[in-house]
């Protein structure tokens, strides 16, 4: 054997034992990430886990994009096959389930520890991801809806404000439609609808959870006055059929008065909007202040081998750096507060329409609905609003179908006992 | 083949050394790969699939004995179910109209016109695109903004109002089966013209001699002897309609308000959706038991021999 041989591998057997113990435990350690449908985001994950691995000697990170409506899929055939992912990235009201069934990782303890996470998050958007007071889940980047409006519409038909009521929107959006022209359209998927039935004081569930409380003659009322404004032309019908891509093409095409959507449309609308302009598109809060929140969270799965190791990652991703590196690359909030401020002040002098759409996320936190941390979230929306398009597209009268709705609400309820 | 030596009369040959034995025995090693991907990837499913339709489980809980909860469940308290069912089976009741539209194409290319191949071609093309495509392309045919059915209709003045088409209760069962029928009719129809040229020519030579006339040969002559072809489009149409998930998936998602909602994409809804893959199961079943009863049930319409190889 050469002497340079033997001085070389001295000198690495040196360096191990030299190593702190936590390093060495975590040498050939692999955490497997799922992320939900952001794989333009590959260079920035790349840069961030290459941190995360200099930091972390011999930790590997297998990391995988997939689009929404795999992920639940891909999650559950995983949990099944005991291999779920470490880390694991969902929307809206997913991980509640995965929560309330002991797939996720209580990050509590986690938190609690480290005093520096907790005191990065907006507060209101961290408790949108508690359930039964323990979170499970860390804001990755956060939305909820707002009201764009079409300024040029707004001023051909003689509107100067934004509606300030329920009853202000249907007016105004009856008074903009008009032949091939709409008032109002709202995206309809994960409870986003809900705000025009909150800002009328209509409650979803009784406060205990174990009725439906929505069945009352202001719903009723609420329900019917869509009903007619989808009839009359004032409402769109997109907004009842369509998921994302439709309302949010009809909004872009210039015809429709108001939009109720999340942040996230606006980018969309606006490529394929050319009329989109600061001068153009207002942008407003939904009466009362109310809205839905449609956030990404990032959790740890319990079944991970490295948990420790999983919420280092967890914190790496929301670190200051990194999200102020994913605002700047993506234009989102991130629901760190530091960062979102900082982005924020550079968004105002680069490009202030965009800075003045993200500003309400962070504004009215506290009036945000929809986003009951319910295990049965799925089964509930699936009973629910197949009776909220029955009234809306005319097959129903609004009380039957909020008759319809509340009897297979309850049945629901009680079968989960 | 000969075998070697004589034996000594009264002695048993080996079992190895008998021809039948040895012609099994490579039938089997021929059949068994096949047939243990069959039972690890149908049979098995299949028999865990009737064990969990009486079980309480999801992916993040332990199994739990429920027997006949979700049979009760689903027969009767779930109105979508029988939404579903009711979709499944005017879904699959078009098949035939799609088969008549395609025989009438397939007798149309079939007859002796200039660029009939062009024409076979053009037809065909719909069947090979894959089932995503096609949902795409009718999606944006039916879109109430942009679509082209709407644009020549209005251009026509057959409508004041664009129809959407896919956001209506009345007009989104049909579109989908539209578009189903536009992808299998160059399939169906691609059959029935094999069918056709089977059929002996001097049979409608005789027959025209005889002063029958074209409608009474096609009743007495290209009728039955297409019913094989017919029935083949028959069975294959039943079972497209069962399992056309991705086509309703993307053009309707089952909407709006369940109204192209079938078995299989509320089946699919219940398991990854709603993570009620015990309640999807017993779904399941009930959906297998149905395919079954269409199935004896166009056995029987085929005379009861379907699949059947005649022996030498």
């Amino acid at each position: 054997m050469k002497r340079r041989t033997v001085l070389g591998g001295a000198l690495a057997a040196g360096a191990a034992v030299s190593m702190p113990a936590y390093l060495r435990a975590q040498s050939n350690k692999k955490l497997s990430i799922l992320t939900w449908n952001i794989a333009d985001q590959e260079a920035l994950f790349k840069e961030e886990f290459a941190e995360f691995q200099k930091n972390n000697p011999g930790v590997e990170i297998e990391w995988l994009d997939k689009k929404g409506p795999e992920v639940p899929v891909f999650y559950q055939t995983q949990l099944v096959a005991g291999t779920p992912p470490d880390v694991i990235n969902t929307q809206g009201a997913l991980w509640v389930e995965y929560a309330a069934n002991g797939a996720l990782l209580d990050l509590t303890p986690f938190v609690q520890q480290d005093a520096e996470v907790a005191k990065r998050f907006n507060a209101d958007y961290l408790r949108n991801w508690a359930y039964e007071g323990r979170n499970f889940m860390l804001p990755f980047y956060i939305t909820k809806t707002l009201l764009f409006y079409n300024k040029t519409m707004f001023k051909e038909a003689g509107l100067a404000e934004p509606p300030k009521s329920f009853d202000e929107i249907m007016s105004h959006a009856r008074t903009m439609a008009k032949g091939e022209k709409t008032g109002l359209l709202t995206l309809n998927f994960d409870w986003l609808y809900w705000p025009f039935f909150k800002m009328e004081g209509v409650e979803l569930l009784s406060a205990d959870g174990k009725k439906a409380a929505f069945n009352t003659p202001k719903a009723i009322e609420v329900l019917d006055k869509l009903a007619k404004g989808t009839e009359s032309g004032a409402i769109n019908k997109i907004s009842w059929t369509g998921r994302w891509v439709e309302p949010n093409g009809a909004f872009a095409s210039g015809t429709v008065g108001m939009h109720h959507a999340h942040s996230p449309a606006f980018f969309f609308f606006k490529g394929q909007g050319p009329w989109v302009n600061a001068d153009t598109l207002g942008v407003a809060q939904m009466p009362g202040g109310w809205s839905t929140p449609n956030s990404h969270g990032l959790g740890v799965s319990k079944g991970s081998k490295n948990p420790e190791l999983a919420f280092a990652l967890l914190k790496h991703m929301t670190s200051d750096k990194w999200t102020a590196e994913f605002i700047r690359r993506r234009n989102v909030l991130t629901g760190n507060a530091a960062s979102d401020q900082a982005g924020l002040e550079r968004l105002r002098k680069d490009d202030p329409l965009t800075a003045r759409v993200l500003e309400t996320q962070l504004e009215h936190t506290d009036k945000m609905t929809g986003n009951w941390p319910l295990p049965f979230d799925a089964q509930l929306k699936d009973a629910f609003y197949p009776e909220i398009q029955n009234a809306v597209l005319g097959r129903k009268d609004a009380k039957t179908a909020l008759a319809d709705a509340e009897r297979v609400v309850n049945r629901l309820l009680s079968r989960r006992g | 083949m000969t075998s070697g030596a004589r034996r000594p009369a009264g002695e048993r040959p080996h079992l190895f050394a008998r021809k039948r034995v040895r012609q099994t025995l490579l039938v089997w090693c021929f059949l068994l790969p096949s047939l243990a991907i069959f039972l690890i990837y149908r049979i098995i499913p299949l028999g865990w699939n009737l064990v969990l339709s009486f079980q309480d489980w999801s992916p993040m809980r332990p199994a739990r004995w429920a027997g006949l909860d979700h049979y009760e469940e689903m027969f009767f308290h779930d109105e979508v179910f029988w939404t579903a069912f009711w979709n499944t089976l005017i879904y699959m009741a078009s098949a035939p109209l799609g088969i008549a539209m395609a025989l009438g194409l397939a007798l149309l290319v079939n007859a002796d016109i200039r660029g009939r191949d062009v024409y076979r071609t053009i037809i065909f093309i719909s069947y090979p695109l894959m089932t995503v495509a096609v949902a795409i392309i009718w999606r944006w045919m039916f879109d109430e903004r942009v679509g082209l059915i709407n644009y020549v209709a209005r251009e026509a003045g057959l409508v004041d109002r664009p129809i959407p088409f896919l956001n209506s209760f009345t007009w989104a069962l049909p579109s989908v089966i539209a578009a189903n029928i536009w992808q299998m009719l160059g399939f169906y129809m691609i059959i029935l013209l094999t069918g056709l040229q089977n059929i002996p020519q001097n049979l409608y030579e005789a027959a025209a001699i005889d002063g029958a006339a074209a409608r009474h040969r096609f009743r007495r002559i290209t009728l039955p002897l297409l019913k094989p072809s017919l029935f083949l489009c028959f069975v294959i149409g039943m079972l497209n309609s069962f399992t056309s998930f991705d086509l309703v998936y993307v053009m309707t998602g089952g909407g709006p308000a369940r109204a192209t909602e079938l078995l299989v994409t509320y089946i699919y809804k219940l398991s990854f959706v709603q993570t009620k893959f015990d309640y999807a199961a017993a779904v399941t079943v009930f959906f297998f038991v149905l395919l079954i009863v269409v199935a004896w049930g166009a056995n029987r319409l085929s005379g009861g021999n379907a699949g059947a190889v005649e022996a030498d």
